[in-house]
């Protein structure tokens, strides 16, 4: 394949980069070194029976999903040992869900996430489900842990729906991070009211959108079934994960390559500019699980 | 602001009742250039770009079938609701309004101040007529046509406009044709910008023609500058650079305008392109039919 030659566009687009790499690798506040540290972790299971006969969410089928990324992810033999390691009975809890209205989190799976987190024993006051309120929902103005939960899909103008900006609604003014495509969605991971909160994001891969028309940037014709979660700590490395099969999907479905328009770059300066995470595949760590038909990578 | 139907109800007066079975269903809602992200998520940013005033949604239902939504969008001018149609250009083309397109369930668009977008959740043959026959009701509802942008008369003939797409801001340019993540060409709500690609016999070219125009000659100046200090330090001859792919990229300013073309396949054309997007402008203040 012939290599992508390099224009001035394309430095201008990495000129904004450079300076932070030059800073030198990222640390996070943990100590660990994120750039030269052993791979991202990242589960993707898929169950053929995770939609019911309509499309809805299949309840015990998602609830098993979940349970079996989790013990992958974390090498436990039980779901509860799993989420020990990340919430704690004293935590506030605030699943950060999202309520698109074509392709909603819903409630299948919030209600999944929040029987776990009730038997690791925080109690169900202290645990809130919320999208669009979270500024003005108690449990999350005071949370000390975030489950961050989405959908995946093709966005009109960050070019995806990721958990990175999924996040968004912890600012004021969503529209003030919309400038170059949502180039700076990470910096909002840096804001006291979710800094180093979230402990696990889960991109759900069960209905995504590839492809977007229109004002609504939605159309049922450009949604498949593929019946698959994407879960790890690591916002990035999901992120870019999710995209890879978003972007396979569109190379299959019209022939070729085609580049998710506007790209979203917002998950590649998630890691040069922000040090968030890994976007590369090199340095993640896929582990496969469940259904491997039409995976796609 | 909370959608309300009673705040732009002059818009209401041009969506039907019914189609082909699909009756009116609740009340319309009206959405601000605040509220607008209530309703619609992300792409609300492409409407604000182009000054959009108020949109009204009427809903459609018929049993048995997909619901259709109308966004019915007063972009205030003509110009805009051009540039908002020309932002995404996907699709079967049809005569509808003033120019519109349908893909997916989904036709838009533009007529007079108007852009308007139809759409059935689910496509069936029984949705995409109802569809289409909407939008016929609604286009002819609309009294009024508007004049396309003036700057699309300055396009060099071997260029399709089929395919231009019309803005303001430095985040529609980079959204269709990215050039740089700083706004180098200090574009904002108060320039007039009109990107064109050049589609050759063999398919998609690089070739892209950017035409813009500001409120007066100071900011034209300012832009230029900017322009040639961020993209082109090295240019030679004076706007004109070749850039690493081995093409041309070039820049004019011509009175409260700037033309450039990127990725010109020689200085020539760069060079001719340019001067003929000149003459078309002494052509049209001097009255000149172009």
């Amino acid at each position: 394949m012939k290599e992508k030659l390099m224009t001035r566009r394309d430095f201008l687009r990495m000129a904004a980069v450079a300076p932070f790499l030059a800073a030198g690798p990222a640390h996070r506040e943990d100590g660990v070194n994120l750039l030269s540290a052993s791979k991202s972790r990242v589960v993707l299971i898929r169950h053929k029976e995770a939609l019911d006969a309509s499309g809805r969410h299949n309840p015990p089928v998602i609830q098993k999903m979940l349970d079996e990324a989790i013990m992958a992810f974390f090498n436990v033999k039980e779901p509860v040992d799993g989420w020990r390691r990340i919430i704690e009975p004293t935590d506030v809890v605030g699943i950060k869900s999202n309520v698109w209205s074509y392709i909603p989190t819903g409630p299948v799976v919030e209600q999944a996430l929040k029987r776990r987190i009730l038997e690791v024993g925080v109690p169900e006051e202290r645990i809130g489900i919320d999208d669009r309120g979270v500024l003005r929902n108690p449990i999350f103005q005071k949370a000390t842990a975030l489950i961050n939960v989405r959908p995946a899909r093709t966005h009109h103008w960050s070019g995806m729906g990721t958990c990175i900006k999924n996040l968004i609604m912890f600012v004021p003014n969503p529209p003030a991070y919309h400038g170059d495509s949502c180039a700076d969605l990470a910096k909002i991971w840096n804001l006291p009211l979710v800094k180093n909160k979230v402990k696990l994001n889960i991109l759900l891969l069960l209905t995504p959108l590839f492809h977007g028309i229109g004002p609504h940037h939605y159309s049922e014709k450009y949604v498949w079934p593929y019946r698959g979660i994407l879960m790890g700590e690591d916002p990035v490395a999901v992120d870019a994960t999710g995209m890879r099969v978003l972007e396979a999907k569109r190379r299959q479905y019209f022939g070729g390559e085609r580049p998710l328009q506007p790209p979203a770059h917002h998950i590649l300066l998630a890691d040069t500019r922000y040090h968030l995470g890994v976007s590369s595949p090199e340095k993640i760590e896929l582990i496969r699980l469940g259904w491997q038909e039409d995976i796609l990578i | 602001m909370a959608p309300n139907d009673e705040d732009s109800p002059a818009l209401g007066r041009f969506l039907p009742r019914e189609v082909n079975g699909w009756e009116a269903s609740g009340r319309d809602e009206t959405y601000d250039p605040e509220s607008i992200f209530d309703y619609i998520d992300g792409a609300g940013e492409v409407y604000r770009a182009y000054n959009f005033q108020s949109l009204r949604v009427r809903r459609f239902r018929k049993q048995g079938q997909p619901a259709i939504t109308v966004d019915f969008f007063d972009m205030e001018s003509p110009a805009d609701a051009f540039g908002v149609f020309t932002h995404d250009l996907e699709g079967e083309r049809l005569a509808i309004g003033q120019g519109a397109t349908y893909k997916g369930g989904l036709l838009s668009f533009w007529k007079g101040p108007y852009f308007v977008s139809v759409y059935a959740e689910g496509e069936t043959p029984e949705t995409k007529v109802a569809v289409l026959q909407l939008g016929r009701k609604i286009a002819s509802a609309i009294p009024v046509e508007g004049e396309k942008p003036e700057l699309l008369k300055l396009v060099p003939v071997a260029f399709s406009l089929d395919e231009a797409r019309f803005f303001h801001t430095h985040l529609i340019l980079n959204y269709h044709f990215f050039i740089a993540s700083e706004n180098i060409l200090r574009l904002d709500r108060t320039t007039d910008a009109l990107l064109v690609p050049f589609r050759s016999e063999a398919g998609k070219n690089r070739l892209h023609l950017l035409l813009i125009r500001y409120p007066d000659e100071g900011k034209q100046a300012q832009a230029y500058e900017s322009f040639i200090r961020a993209y082109m330090p090295d240019a030679s001859p004076p706007g004109f650079v070749r850039t690493e792919d081995e093409t041309w990229t070039g820049i004019r300013p011509k009175k409260n305008y700037l033309f450039l073309v990127f990725h010109a396949p020689s200085l020539d054309q760069a060079e001719s392109l340019l001067a003929e997007i000149e003459e078309r402008v002494e052509a049209l203040r001097g009255g000149q039919c172009l």
